[in-house]
């Protein structure tokens, strides 16, 4: 008997894209610390660790989970850390449960004093392990909410560079707060994501990061109708030159981040109408999907279905 | 560890930079340093050690800045400043400074020389060229005027108010109104031989030294008092750098940590990030029990969130405890270093003389290296919690609330205004002033500031009616009948009356434009040109008496007498850190002059 899929399906659950995760989501909905203790510390890269946090989002209620394991260890960096990660994202669906001009004073107090509360566990954790790459990590988010300035985000990233030079996850965040919605420029932007690609080792997935890049350019001069800049063959050509260096390398390892990789060069792409060059990225991530970048063009599920159709259909 | 070094307060120094003229040093002694001897000179209890070249000496007084009240700021600068004025021009290294709590008249030269320079002060004490007063009020009116500040003047007042600990913040009031007798009295009760100490680096007293002076009971440091109630705390400031200090008990550790925060600093702020091209901290001790830790960086406005940063990430890191024992050990070796030189004694007389005026404890040197050997990781620790536990930090831009450090007041404690005359504002921003029997309150929709009389520590007033009052906790209200309704000369002659006497300064008439006019004529009232919203009124009336506007008051003397003209900031910053440090003020003067 064969699993019945439907034809057209796409894919945004992390435990299902990546199953291992599903090992911790189980750990934590059963309220047990020392296996989800052992799940991190099983993992020995810190972007796989970080985009492993982020399994806490839809985790409803584990603040309270974890919060007792801060209690219960109250040593342990990682309780700490991962409870500060669960207060950024309690603290971020209070925001964005409104658009930013709806968001009240009230509602912007809360957001605010979650995320200081995380920071608070932060400052601690970095200042007794100051290499620790998922403290830091979560760092740049709570600097990016609480609107601590880009010179300090910065900072941030560099202390983590400083012991993890080549953290895909602390990239894609930082390379949010270049962009001019959050304060930075084009040139910064670019600048950042074509420098990491540079000094990367052959089939690092930092190539996603001049995808990114250009995606956000494009959106930012999307406005109502959606423009044109990812047609031209310039971008086109850096993008593939970039998936050359990078997923398509042989020396790629993929990584947790590998589905998030292949999402944001299949989405540059195919956004700009290069649908036969896109096609490759979509077949091999069948259907797994990320709402980034596909969220960016409208429903996201419609975006990836209608994308990857059109890419498969022409190439 | 309880008991500091002599060199928390004053490290020594190498001779060259010591006493001029010195020969290099050369190898470490064998034998420990020539002691320290103590003598009396014209009931002055004086402390001497042979130093190699020319003798400096140095005259204490146990009163300084912290001593006087706002209404007085000032008048021990004029002291000082008029027991010299007879010295006149000469090519002698000589000078005088005044600190929070103490006050220096110092000479490097031959015997004859120190003899002739101290003489006349002694002398001029004793008589103070009072015909010189007003020209010496003129002098400092201008002179701090044109003084830079340190990047931490603000802090005193936001942790002491405009009393005691708190007075260096301010310009000093005095020179506006001081009078011959206020100025002699202050020179009879402070100035006296039983409220000093000589040092004199020479192994005899110079001959034909007369240093008759009246007696006096010898003056206790005076006590703090914080008006901060809840530490830490934070301030905010202009952008340009980022201050943060803290008060710890006295100790070894305290002076090794200041050290070792300084070199952390460095490392964090500017060799690895480039934030910062100045980042250094300072130990100074503030009375007998404590002192304050000061750490300080620079920043480029482009780069001042990530010095904010980067400053709460060091201490932060020092607090809990990841210190290497390496950075305990340079700090340490530093200091240990400075018990080389052949002129040991010459050189800790300063802080020995000094520690003799408070009543402070002295060490010998062997105890003192004990002490520094003996300072642990968890001693560094210790202290970094204790800072952070007092910390007042200071920072451009945002806040600091997302660090836990908690806003300073802005405004006076929530309470019903008292019963008196309301004075709503003209400029129709629903302010209010009420004058009362005991108490001006100014009401806003953000906050209100009060000022009792009965704790009012100064009151500015002005021929044109304008009453600008200081209360003791800092806060600021300018009364100006052109800016509120129904202000006579009836209601304002209320508030003159009722502040006690001693606080009430009669000012000279202000130039037509700088009488205030709703909105925006004359003067503005708010201190700064940009849009200010309420919040950040009662932060600027605090602030207010550092501005530029307040010129024509004069900036203070915080502690030393910069005449040099214009020092470039990396100069400002040495002078800085050497402020509040009892041979730092001495050596800073040498700088300056020889």
């Amino acid at each position: 008997m064969s699993p019945t899929v439907p034809p057209m399906h796409a894919e945004f659950d992390p435990c299902v894209n990546i199953p291992s995760l599903a090992d911790l989501r189980a750990a934590v909905r059963d309220n047990d610390w020392a296996r989800t203790e052992a799940y991190f510390d099983f993992l020995d890269d810190e972007s796989d660790r970080a985009i492993a946090s982020g399994l806490f989002h839809d985790l409803g209620s584990s603040e309270r989970f974890l919060e007792r394991a801060v209690a219960e260890n109250p040593g342990s960096p990682l309780a700490r850390t991962l409870l500060a990660v669960r207060y950024v994202y309690v603290g971020w669906d209070i925001r964005s449960s409104y658009r930013a001009e709806h968001v009240s004073r009230d509602q912007f107090q809360e957001f605010h004093a979650w995320l200081r509360r995380a920071e608070g566990l932060l400052i601690d954790v970095c200042a007794e392990y100051p290499t620790y790459a998922l403290a830091w990590a979560a760092r740049l988010n709570t600097a990016r909410g609480l609107e601590l300035g880009g010179s300090e985000v910065r900072r941030r990233y560099e202390r983590l560079a400083e012991h993890h030079p080549h953290h895909i996850y602390a990239q894609t965040s930082l390379l949010q707060q270049l962009c001019p919605k959050w304060g930075g420029s084009w040139e910064e932007a670019f600048e950042f994501a074509r420098g990491c690609l540079r000094s990367a080792p052959a089939g690092s997935p930092a190539g996603r990061l001049v995808a990114e890049a250009h995606l956000e350019r494009w959106l930012d001069d999307s406005g109502d109708n959606h423009s044109t800049y990812l047609r031209s063959a310039e971008v086109r050509d850096e993008i593939m030159a970039a998936a050359d260096a990078s997923v398509k390398h042989p020396d790629y390892r993929p990584g947790f981040h590998w589905v998030g990789d292949h999402n944001d060069f299949a989405g540059a792409l195919s956004l700009g109408g290069h649908h036969r060059e896109a096609a490759p990225f979509f077949r091999t991530l069948g259907d797994r999907a990320t709402e980034s970048p596909w969220g960016y063009a409208g429903d996201k599920r419609v975006q990836f279905l209608k994308h990857r159709k059109t890419a498969l259909s022409k190439g | 560890m309880t008991q500091e070094s002599q060199t928390t307060q004053a490290p020594p120094v190498t001779p060259e930079a010591r006493i001029p003229g010195a020969t290099a040093p050369g190898p470490a002694p064998a034998a420990p340093p020539v002691g320290i001897r103590e003598a009396e000179v014209d009931g002055i209890r004086t402390v001497l050690a042979a130093g190699s070249g020319p003798v400096t000496a140095g005259l204490f007084f146990r009163v300084g800045v912290a001593d006087e009240t706002l209404a007085t700021t000032g008048i021990t600068h004029l002291v000082e400043h008029l027991a010299l004025h007879r010295h006149g021009l000469s090519d002698l290294h000589y000078n005088g400074a005044t600190s929070a709590t103490y006050t220096l008249f110092h000479v490097t030269g031959t015997p004859a020389e120190v003899t002739t320079y101290l003489n006349g002060v002694c002398a001029a004490l004793r008589d103070l060229p009072l015909e010189r007063l007003e020209t010496e009020r003129e002098i400092l009116r201008t002179e701090s005027a044109g003084r830079s500040r340190g990047p931490n003047h603000q802090l005193p007042l936001w942790r002491y108010g405009a009393q005691g600990y708190g007075l260096g913040s301010y310009t000093e009031h005095g020179p506006w109104h001081l009078t011959a007798d206020a100025v002699r009295d202050w020179a009879r009760t402070r100035f006296t031989r039983d409220n000093a100490v000589l040092w004199i680096t020479s192994d005899t007293v110079p001959e034909g030294l007369d240093l008759t002076l009246p007696s006096g009971p010898p003056h206790p440091l005076p006590a703090p008092v914080s008006i901060l109630p809840v530490t830490p705390a934070y301030i905010r400031g202009d952008s340009g750098g980022v201050v943060v200090d803290g008060i710890v008990r006295r100790s070894s550790a305290a002076t090794l940590f200041a050290e070792v925060l300084s070199r952390a600093l460095f490392v964090d702020l500017r060799q690895k990030g480039g934030y910062s091209y100045v980042a250094d901290a300072d130990y100074s001790p503030r009375d007998n029990d404590f002192a304050a830790i000061t750490a300080y960086a620079d920043a480029l406005p482009q780069k001042q969130d990530a010095v904010v940063g980067g400053l709460i990430d060091t201490l932060a890191r020092l607090r809990a405890g990841s210190i290497e024992q390496s950075e305990l050990d340079a700090a340490r070796a530093k200091y240990l270093k400075q018990y080389d030189t052949p002129d040991l004694a010459a050189a800790q007389l300063p802080s020995y003389a000094l520690n003799l005026l408070t009543g402070h404890r002295n060490l010998t040197p062997d105890e003192q290296r004990a002490e520094l050997a003996a300072v642990t990781l968890d001693d560094l620790r210790e202290v970094a919690r204790e800072m952070h536990s007092s910390a007042l930090l200071q920072v451009p831009g945002r806040g600091a609330d997302w660090a836990g450090f908690t806003e300073a007041p802005q405004w006076s404690p929530e309470a019903p205004p008292a019963p008196g005359t309301r004075h709503p504002s003209l400029e129709g921003d629903s302010t209010v002033l009420t004058v009362s029997p005991d108490a001006v309150t100014l009401t806003t929709p953000s906050g209100q500031v009060v000022v009792r009389y009965d704790a009012c520590a100064a009151l500015l007033v002005h021929p044109d009616g304008g009453h600008h009052l200081t209360g003791l906790d800092g806060f600021q209200i300018r009364v100006e009948p052109t800016l509120y309704k129904g202000l006579t000369p009836a209601r304002t002659a209320v508030i003159g009356a009722s502040v006690p006497p001693a606080a009430v300064i009669h000012m000279p008439p202000r130039a037509p434009d700088r009488i205030p006019r709703p909105d925006g004529g004359g003067t503005p009232r708010r201190l700064r040109s940009e849009p200010v919203g309420p919040a950040r009124k009662a932060l600027i009336w605090l602030a207010g008496l550092a501005t530029a506007l307040w010129a024509l008051i004069a900036t203070v003397a915080t502690s030393q007498e910069l005449d040099a003209p214009e020092p470039d900031p990396a100069t400002i910053v040495i002078i800085w850190l050497l402020i509040a440090a009892p041979l730092g003020a001495f050596l800073g003067l040498r700088r300056k002059r020889g």
